[in-house]
């Protein structure tokens, strides 16, 4: 049990950051920006290329997360608030095709073949006889200390309630004095970055690809979907119950419940079971676990 | 104050809204702008405040040159307090966050002055301060919108229907809320409505727009009391045979 809650947490983290980076910059710009999940890829890369230029892997990721943040401020005023103009659904078209020419970049420049960063290997640490290693703790630590920092954020600081007001209401958050074009390029700029911290996060656990991103973008979706689409911590427990749902059908047993000593899904169905899950509760709840703000308005 | 000189305007690649209107409103003074439903009302004070930038023409307040300033620069830097006539709160803050966001680029010992005063002078908001606003009654609601646009002690305040969907009774207080604004601050108070009669009662000058143009302008008093202007603009009896406008046609 608590092996499987150990393995939930490493996956859940990572899906999190993204998911409430795609749910933020929704409840502000409202279109789910497809591209998101290229700038995790664009992160790990980015940060791979940084560490094999000789910087060591914590300066290279700040550096990358930082870059990545730039780019989607970057893409945001020069593409996405144009596409605006002529819609919601032409912007998140807009963001597909984005998307897939980060993909078409990402191929070019990093090639097919899934690359590692230089990390040293250690022997797994045991706790309460769950089994993890040092990078994936230190990796969930960040990503949950960057989650716990964005919502104190959003509800401590004065940034927080300028995106909480723009998000309900942004022509009032103008005739209050906020920038609204302002807040929402801040909130752009910390989407990229934890965007790129949740790709790094991933490749620091395992290995990355130029598919890293498109691997991401249906779990993503169906964590911030979940989560009610706009409200952002929402989606950090979204990402919870798919990691949840995840986990359980490619590490659980089910032997016991057929007669048999061992019986394991295979792990292709994973994002299946998360898309039930998704159907079942949007059944019963259409707006997601959480109304978002934006759908409270 | 405020003056609105020959603006044009409108939306998109659509047609002008507003063709050529001129207006000024003064400190001291509440002006409100009238007219049938489409005349341009909502989109001159929208022009007004920064929302839609005129085509051509000008407004300025003080002297200078805003046609182009967004509305953000003149809450800040022109000391402009605006009302939507429609979700006029943040819903998903409390009554405390709504009003003390209208202050965040004073001083924090003057923004607690101001709160004060506030809370003070509105006690149906000082019970509920810690209150999501999404809870407030309709008339609260538009309290609450003033409060927000008085914390930062305006020089200009633009209303956009403030007795929308109120009570006959709601209205009434409402409306008196905002002449009390007047007479204290001398505050420059430019307010639309459709609720004519009352608007009247409680402003210095008007103006009645139609088709985008300034059909009439005059003193509310004079307007009010006019029957051709009852029966034009404001719903009442015909006029009678020896009744003659007492206003400037424009």
């Amino acid at each position: 049990m608590v092996q499987f809650v150990v393995d939930v947490l490493i996956r859940a983290v990572d899906l999190a950051l993204i998911a409430i980076g795609l749910s933020s910059v929704y409840s502000l710009i409202r279109f789910p920006n497809v591209a998101l999940v290229q700038y995790a890829t664009t992160g790990a890369l980015l940060a791979l290329g940084l560490q094999m230029a000789g910087l060591p892997l914590v300066v290279a990721a700040i550096a990358a997360c930082a870059l990545v943040g730039i780019i989607a401020v970057v893409l945001n005023v020069v593409v996405f608030e144009r596409l605006l103009r002529a819609g919601s659904a032409i912007a998140m078209v807009g963001s597909l095709a984005l998307s897939m020419v980060f993909s078409a970049i990402f191929l070019v420049t990093a090639g097919p073949r899934p690359k590692r960063f230089e990390l040293e290997i250690n022997p797994p640490l045991r706790f309460l006889g769950a089994r993890l290693t040092e990078h994936q703790l230190i990796s969930v630590g960040i990503s949950a200390l960057a989650i716990g920092v964005f919502a104190l954020i959003l509800f401590r600081t004065d940034l927080g309630r300028c995106m909480r007001a723009t998000a309900t209401n942004s022509v009032l958050a103008s005739a209050t004095g906020i920038d609204t074009r302002k807040v929402t390029n801040t909130v752009v700029f910390l989407s990229g970055v934890m965007a790129a911290l949740g790709g790094i996060g991933l490749s620091v656990k395992g290995e990355m690809s130029a598919q890293l991103g498109l691997d991401m973008l249906l779990p993503v979706f169906a964590a911030a979907i979940l989560g009610g689409l706009g409200n952002a911590l929402g989606a950090a427990v979204g990402a919870v119950v798919i990691a949840a749902a995840e986990t359980m059908v490619t590490n659980v047993n089910f032997g016991p419940l057929f007669g048999e000593s061992v019986l394991f899904i295979p792990a292709a169905y994973a994002t299946a079971a998360s898309f039930l899950l998704l159907v079942v509760v949007l059944l019963i709840k259409p707006y997601g676990l959480f109304v978002s703000e934006v759908k409270r308005v | 104050m405020i003056r609105v000189n020959k603006v044009r305007a409108g939306y998109g690649d659509g047609p002008d809204i507003l063709q050529g209107i001129d207006l000024t409103a003064s400190g001291g003074e509440i002006v409100t702008i009238l007219g049938p439903n489409g005349c341009g009302k909502s989109t001159l004070l929208k022009c007004i405040a920064g929302f839609v930038r005129p085509r051509g023409g000008a407004v300025e307040m003080e002297g200078r040159d805003v046609s182009a300033v967004p509305v953000h620069e003149k809450v800040k830097n022109h000391r402009m307090g605006f009302v939507p006539q429609t979700d006029n709160v943040f819903s998903t803050l409390t009554v405390a966050d709504n009003i003390l966001l209208g202050a965040r680029h004073l001083p924090v010992a003057e923004r607690n002055e101001r709160y004060a005063e506030l809370m003070a002078q509105y006690p149906s908001l000082a019970s509920k301060q810690e209150r999501k606003a999404s809870a407030l009654s309709g008339g609260e609601r538009q309290i609450l919108s003033l409060a927000r646009a008085l914390i930062s002690n305006p020089k200009v305040l633009l209303l956009d229907e403030p007795s929308a969907g109120l009570s006959p009774l709601m209205m009434h207080e409402v409306f008196a809320a905002i002449a009390e604004i007047r007479d204290r601050t001398g505050m420059c108070i430019v307010m639309v409505e459709q609720n004519a009669f009352e608007a009247l009662g409680v402003a210095d000058r008007a103006y009645v727009l139609s088709l985008g143009k300034v059909a009439i302008e005059g003193r509310a008093a004079d307007l009010l009391a006019d029957p051709a202007m009852r029966h034009l603009y404001l719903g009442g009896e015909p006029p009678a045979a020896e009744g003659k406008p007492r206003f400037a046609a424009v």
